[in-house]
């Protein structure tokens, strides 16, 4: 009677598991999206500051702000360019470490999830032979 | 996975392993193609800014001509001075440059994309061949399992 108590326990306990599983396996799949995103945004303003580097001190830089071009200064729009590359990297960096420790515990929730199963099935088998 | 050795490694896998593997790699796969897909457009994009620009240094000032407000309404216009172009370079920036670098410019990103292209070319043909030999492996190993089912 007992086994068959610890039996439904086990299996609720697995479905929880599974649960927690798949959104832990969600957030990562976010995050993965996140990091794509700030990559491909790290490579434009890379691309962007190779070009500003290729200037002539005196050139003429504008800036789209909403609908109109605003003359900006060519320093000014290096530094930008820089502080944002900076601010992304670093960014990334983070999502980086941040992903690894989800993934790591991604890994020790299957472990966890499969012992369970194993017990589930050593228990089923004992049933069927007793 | 250099693919020379994998052959060897693929064949000590098992079934479910080998269709792991397979779904992965066709993932990379399809992530690679349309990567290209992007290059390819982004190329088309330029080579018609470059013809764009050819087109336009071959006008002489003030020469009339109609502008586009909408797809469908034009208004006329007389060319003004042609030999300065704004270039948009991404992020919002633009960039005054003269017909000649601004000809330049479409010419180096070309180049760029190209050489992309051809490098991730390079790696889909990889990933492909590699995918189709967990596949066919795969294939072998079905095979095999249904020709003794019951030893």
């Amino acid at each position: 009677m007992s086994s068959s108590f610890a039996l439904r326990d086990l299996q609720r306990d697995l479905e929880n598991k599974a649960n927690d599983l798949g959104k832990h396996q969600k957030e990562i799949a976010k995050n993965h999206q996140l990091r794509k995103k700030y990559t491909i945004q790290l490579g434009e303003n890379e691309l962007v500051l190779k070009e500003l580097d290729l200037l002539e001190e005196d050139a003429n830089v504008y800036k789209l702000i909403g609908p109109v071009l605003v003359k900006q200064d060519l320093a000014e729009a290096n530094a930008n360019v820089r502080k944002r590359i900076e601010y992304i990297s670093a960014e990334l960096k983070r999502l980086d470490r941040f992903i690894q420790g989800l993934e790591g515990e991604q890994n020790s929730k299957r472990e966890a999830m499969m012992k369970i199963q194993q017990r589930l099935q050593s228990i089923q088998a004992g049933k069927a032979k007793a | 996975m250099a693919s020379s050795s994998s052959r060897g490694e693929m064949e000590k896998m098992g079934i479910d392993q080998l269709k792991a593997l397979k779904e992965q790699v066709d993932l990379e796969v399809n992530l690679l193609q349309d990567s290209l897909n992007n290059i390819r457009t982004a190329t088309v994009r330029l080579d018609s800014a470059a013809a764009a620009l050819n087109d336009l240094s071959l006008r002489p000032q003030g020469k009339k001509m109609l502008v586009p407000l909408t797809a469908s309404l034009y208004v006329p216009g007389t060319l003004d001075e042609a030999d300065k172009v704004l270039v948009d370079i991404g992020t919002g920036y633009f960039i005054e440059k003269t017909m000649e670098d601004g000809k330049d410019y479409c010419q180096r990103k070309t180049n760029l994309l190209k050489s992309n292209f051809d490098q991730l070319f390079e790696v889909l043909a990889k990933k492909k061949s590699l995918a189709d030999e967990a596949g066919m492996v795969m294939q072998a190993k079905f095979k095999q399992l249904q020709a003794a089912p019951t030893s």
